[in-house]
């Protein structure tokens, strides 16, 4: 039988860890529990739920930034009128992930840790320019999430750190937000690609300022300054798109798998640009 | 109450488990006389909804024991040692046993016995178990199955049917006398393919089905204990009680009387559990277990691993036709992988065969197969059995023959459909209801047909609309050589109420509901004074497989013989305590007879006090009929050849296709099907709608990933089964005939409703872009690449 600890606050946690450093954590376990079964990760003595820290759980602004709570779920954000506002991307892309009840258990903090390419909040979260905060119980270390990330599965997370929020500067200077997944169902569906966009598009339709980032066609989030580059100070047109899809093809980097060849992630990665033809600033 | 209700459930014992009243329900809904053609909630449904109806997943007892299976994990090789040692040292093992403990044969099958329940010199498929273990717990049987070390000679296997079909094959069976080939048939009419020369249009193309897991939700899984007396009783979740009886005596050597098999409702099955799946092994482990329950329940993965499949399938075709549409001529070469084990793949190829040329009149045939031993899973029974498989082929011929000839693809079909009087494509007089026309007309007066132009025009940007139509037909029964009876069996209990005991499983299908219907048509009882028994070898009859879309019509017609006669009986000993002189003035009505005449009535509870417990029952067989001709063709068949009755459907689909994923949305569905009379417009629909929904899986996502016999994808989360956002609206229409010799009119619906998405979709794909794809599931992935073809070929 394992062991779980249910703390309510931080210094609960601490202290549970303390005494039981070999213990993990999880926030709903859509992750974590998945590979324990299948033997991906080895049992641990014990496991630490993150679900009753109020502490790390809500959602905060300031002027010009907003702070979400790392086992805030993907539920709680869909439904959270800061997230709505200001980050319309990270909520395109949450309707995508799982489905309602994957989505009532799983948190931005699991996405974030499990790393995995395919993450749904992650190419968001780039674009963004997210940054993460570690702790310890005794020091803070701030870092971008594109440092956090170090390849698939792979972060800077260390030994009895957790990762207590994420902070997101408000991007005022985007009058666009869009996100799309490409997966084999409608929901329930892993991304076989995914690509996210902030642009900031001029009233005569030319492109001011483009962020850009595709999941699941590399180790990690795949970004492109070239790409951007491309589109910036153009017209938003189908042979500018067509031009900047031509270039990310060339960049990605992707894989075979069960579920899709590298050939069509490559190719749909460079298709998905295309999608942004319709894109309109908002009247 | 509803907590009480569920606690009384689970408490009440297996012996006497049957559907009682539901009071529960009583409570909510006013008694009804549940009648056939009306809407009548499901029988199980209370039940079901509450969590008190108890699957066989749901059985576990005192004292109980777990079972499991070491599986070879190699797909084709000589065992050399299988060293049980270390296993059966560990605490808690109660037993090891490998093939040389099994008693009796050691072979299970439904038509050919080639299977061993534990392989001994060879294993021929990974999903092959090598050793059975009992244990106290869960978590000791893991450890003890790790601790078994087996070690195997890898072989060279085979895994595709052109592999197999090499003359310098490794053989997976040596002792087979057709090396790998299972079965080898012909079907010929008329002139065969003589008649293709002589056609103004002659078309051909090869189409490329995969392999399809049936994905029930209820794993296989089952229970069994030894008593005191040495009789074994398992209860199981199985499609055929009684054969399984049958099964495991032959394979185990113990005597029938010795075996009592208890089947409880199914969570699904679609023919995945038509055949010994855990049966065999916990029969065994229990004869080693000391009168202790043993409980053994696959996980998904073993499922995927150990479970049937459906057939991959190649299918080559020419089509020769006049030059105004008429069909003239067919030739077909199916290649049906059935995989380590027969199972039913001769029957399921048969049944592929026979329906090769489509719901169609085509004079001249030549339809030849080859059911092939591989090193895969073994392919077996599912829904639209061989059948799902072949109208992908014949749809995309009559498609690609409209396109050739400039012809509105239902007009084709509606000119070529088979009407009573005319021979199939396998020669057989149609003379029973042959609904397919009716169908056609159904769908093209339809708005979704009529006004699909407009429709189509509406696709947004990078996006492209199509329409496509399928007719397809589905056999019902065991088909020439295997008799399809049923004994039905139904009571008047001592509370007065109606008892019928079914012999054949419902997997969810809703023939239970159907026999409650029967019983409350004839009888004229409330719902509420109805009962149900599930099979039982020791309560109900033998009655045949929940297989073929024959539950309903079978058991049904048998039913109604019983009902009517327990009805004259209860009419003829209420004129004995009524001392009425004639019968003519008496009345079943709900809980009572009574004498019209005079008022006088007498309680059924009275009435059962006063008849003799076998004056209560009454018992009936049914057996279907077969065809007549004399068909000098298809001579390959032991049984399952040729079929009396089909159900049709013409299925119409709209699709839009993403041109930058190539992802396929189904946006609206429409199925016309005719399968005799209705008996409840609510089963009938779901039956129209579940079947659409896994077709929907099978044309777009579905398909069993395999590297050299070894399945990549045994999971759900890479077995891609379509979720709720992926299923459109499906409207049902129901075509009605009158099938004279079915229960009220009525034919099978389970099936039929399989096998139109495919060969829809498909249509409806090349209607939107162009592109004609033979090779299914229609992923995004093949469609992308076929569009991207499409671009470069100027
Ligand atoms: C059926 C199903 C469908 C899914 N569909 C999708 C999908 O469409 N898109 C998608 O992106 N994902 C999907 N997932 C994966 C998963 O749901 C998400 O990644 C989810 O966000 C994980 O969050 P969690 O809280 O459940 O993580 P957990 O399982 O609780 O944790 C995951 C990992 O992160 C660590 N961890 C969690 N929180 C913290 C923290 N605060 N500090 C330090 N370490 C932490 C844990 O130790 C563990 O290693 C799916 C999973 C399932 C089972």
């Amino acid at each position: 039988m394992t062991q779980v600890y249910l703390p309510r606050t931080l210094a609960e946690l601490w202290s549970y860890l303390e005494g039981k450093p070999e213990a993990l954590v999880y926030a709903g376990g859509t992750d974590l529990l998945v590979k324990m079964r299948t033997g991906k990760v080895t049992a641990a003595p014990a496991l630490i739920c993150l679900e009753r820290l109020a502490e790390i759980r809500d959602v905060r602004e300031t002027a010009d930034a907003i702070r979400i709570g790392a086992a805030a779920t993907h539920a709680e954000l869909l439904r959270h009128p800061l997230i709505l506002t200001h980050l319309p991307v990270l909520t395109q892309a949450l309707h995508t992930l799982g489905s309602p009840l994957i989505r009532n258990m799983g948190t931005i903090g699991g996405n974030i840790c499990t790393a995995s390419p395919a993450g749904d909040t992650l190419p968001p979260l780039y674009i963004l320019r997210a940054e993460v905060e570690l702790c310890n119980g005794e020091t803070i270390r701030i870092m971008t999430i594109e440092e956090f990330i170090t390849g698939p599965g792979a972060t800077q997370l260390q030994k009895g750190e957790l990762l207590t929020g994420v902070l997101l500067k408000k991007p005022v200077e985007y009058n666009f937000h869009h996100f799309e997944k490409v997966g084999q169902r409608k929901s329930m569906a892993c991304a076989v690609a995914s690509m996210a966009a902030l642009l900031r598009l001029s009233p005569a339709g030319v492109i001011e300022a483009a962020r850009l980032s595709w999941g699941s066609v590399g180790p990690t989030v795949v970004t492109a300054a070239v790409v951007e580059d491309a589109l910036i100070g153009e017209k938003l047109s189908l042979e500018t798109l067509a031009a900047a899809a031509g270039k990310i093809k060339q960049i990605v980097a992707p894989i075979d798998d069960v579920r899709a060849t590298a050939e069509y992630r490559r190719s749909v990665s460079g298709n998905l640009l295309l999608r942004l033809l319709d894109a309109r600033p908002p009247s | 109450m509803p907590l009480c209700y569920v606690f009384l459930r689970m408490h009440s014992t297996e012996s006497d488990e049957s559907h009682p009243p539901d009071t529960e329900e009583t409570s909510r809904v006013n008694p009804y006389i549940p009648e056939i053609g009306k809407p009548v909630p499901r029988a199980d449904a209370g039940a079901k909804a509450t969590g008190a109806e108890k699957y066989a997943a749901d059985h576990y007892g005192e004292d109980l024991l777990w079972a499991g299976v070491r599986r070879a994990g190699v797909a084709h090789g000589r065992i050399r040692r299988v060293d049980t040692e270390a296993a059966a040292q560990l605490p808690g093992v109660i037993a090891v046993l490998t093939g040389r403990d099994v008693p009796g044969t050691n072979r299970q099958g439904i038509v050919h016995k080639d299977q061993p329940v534990l392989a001994v010199d060879k294993v021929r498929h990974c999903g092959d178990g090598v050793a059975l273990v009992v244990a106290e717990d869960r978590a000791t049987l893991q450890k003890a199955l790790s601790l078994i070390q087996v070690e195997i000679d890898p072989l060279p296997g085979v895994f595709t049917a052109d592999d197999a079909l090499r003359p310098d094959a490794p053989l997976v069976h040596e002792d087979h006398p057709q090396g790998n080939v299972l079965l080898k048939a012909t079907i010929q009419a008329g002139d065969g393919q003589a008649a293709l020369a002589g056609c103004d249009i002659l078309l051909e193309d090869t189409f490329h089905v995969p392999v399809q897991s049936h994905a029930f939700i209820e794993t296989e899984n089952g229970v069994a204990w030894q008593e005191e007396d040495g009789k074994v009783v398992l209860v199981v979740s199985t499609q055929a009680p009684f054969r399984d009886k049958w099964e495991i005596s032959h394979a185990l050597g113990l005597p029938l009387d010795r075996l009592h098999i208890i089947g409880p409702y199914l969570g699904g099955a679609f023919g995945g559990k038509d055949g010994a799946t855990v049966q065999c092994l916990l029969v065994l482990a229990a004869l080693h277990a000391s009168g202790r329950r043993v409980k053994m329940w696959w996980d998904r993965e073993e499922s995927f691993i150990a479970g049937y499949k459906r057939h991959a399938v190649r299918m080559d075709y020419r089509l020769g036709a006049r030059a105004d549409g008429t069909l003239q001529a067919l030739h077909c070469r199916l290649y049906y992988d059935t995989g380590a084990y027969a199972h039913l793949g001769g029957e399921v190829m048969a049944l592929g065969m026979e329906h090769a040329g489509g719901p169609y009149r085509i004079p001249h045939t030549l339809i030849e197969g080859w059911c092939v031993y591989t090193n895969n899973p073994i392919a077996g029974a599912m829904r639209g059995f061989g059948v799902a498989q072949v109208s992908f082929a014949f749809e995309g011929m009559m498609d690609l023959l409209a396109g050739k000839l400039g012809m509105d693809p239902l007009e084709l079909r509606r000119k070529n459909a088979l009407r009573r009087g005319d021979r199939n494509a396998a020669g057989v007089t149609m003379t029973q209801s042959t609904g397919i026309g009716d169908c056609l007309a159904a769908v093209q007066d339809h708005p979704l047909w009529q006004e699909r132009k407009a429709w189509k025009r509406g696709a947004g940007p990078f996006r492209k609309r199509g329409v496509g139509v399928a007719a397809v037909f589905n056999a019902m029964g065991y088909g020439r050589g295997l008799p399809d009876s049923a004994l039905a069996k139904v009571e008047l209990t001592t509370e007065g109420h109606i008892r019928v005991y079914s012999g054949v499983s419902d997997m969810g299908q809703g023939n239970a509901t159907a026999f409650v219907q029967i019983a409350g048509q004839i009888l004229c009882q409330e719902h509420t004074a109805i009962e149900l028994v599930q099979p039982d070898t020791e309560r109900t009859l033998p009655s045949g497989s929940a297989s073929a879309g024959r539950t309903t019509y079978t058991y049904g017609n048998a039913l109604i013989k019983a009902c009517e006669e327990l009805h004259r009986r209860l009419i003829g000993r209420t004129a004995l305590m009524l001392l009425s002189d004639t019968l003519d003035d008496l009345e079943l009505l709900p809980g009572r007879v009574k004498n019209l005449a005079s008022g006088r009535e007498i309680p059924l509870t009275v009435l059962a006090a006063m008849m003799a417990p076998e004056d209560r029952v009454c018992i009936s067989q049914f057996l279907m009929p077969v065809v007549r001709d004399k068909l000098d063709t298809g001579k390959e068949f032991v049984i399952g050849f040729p079929h009396l009755l089909f159900s049709y459907a013409a299925h119409l689909v709209c699709i839009e296709v993403d041109k930058l994923t190539g992802a396929i949305d189904v946006k609206a569905y429409l199925a016309a099907t005719e399968a005799g009379r209705v008996l409840n417009p609510q089963s009938f629909e779901q039956q129209v709608q579940g079947a659409i929904a896994q077709g929907i899986g099978y044309a777009l996502c579905e398909e069993v990933l395999m590297e050299k016999g070894r399945i990549v994808n045994p999971d759900f989360a890479t077995y891609i089964i379509p979720g709720a956002l992926d299923i459109p609206e499906m409207v049902s229409l129901a075509v009605e005939s009158c099938e004279p010799s079915g229960p009220y009119g009525m034919k099978g619906v389970g099936e039929v409703g399989m096998n139109g998405p495919l060969p829809a979709i498909a249509g409806a794909l090349a209607d939107a872009c162009g592109i004609h794809i033979t090779g299914s599931p229609l992923t995004a992935e093949r469609v992308l690449a076929a569009l991207q073809k499409q671009q470069e070929t100027p």
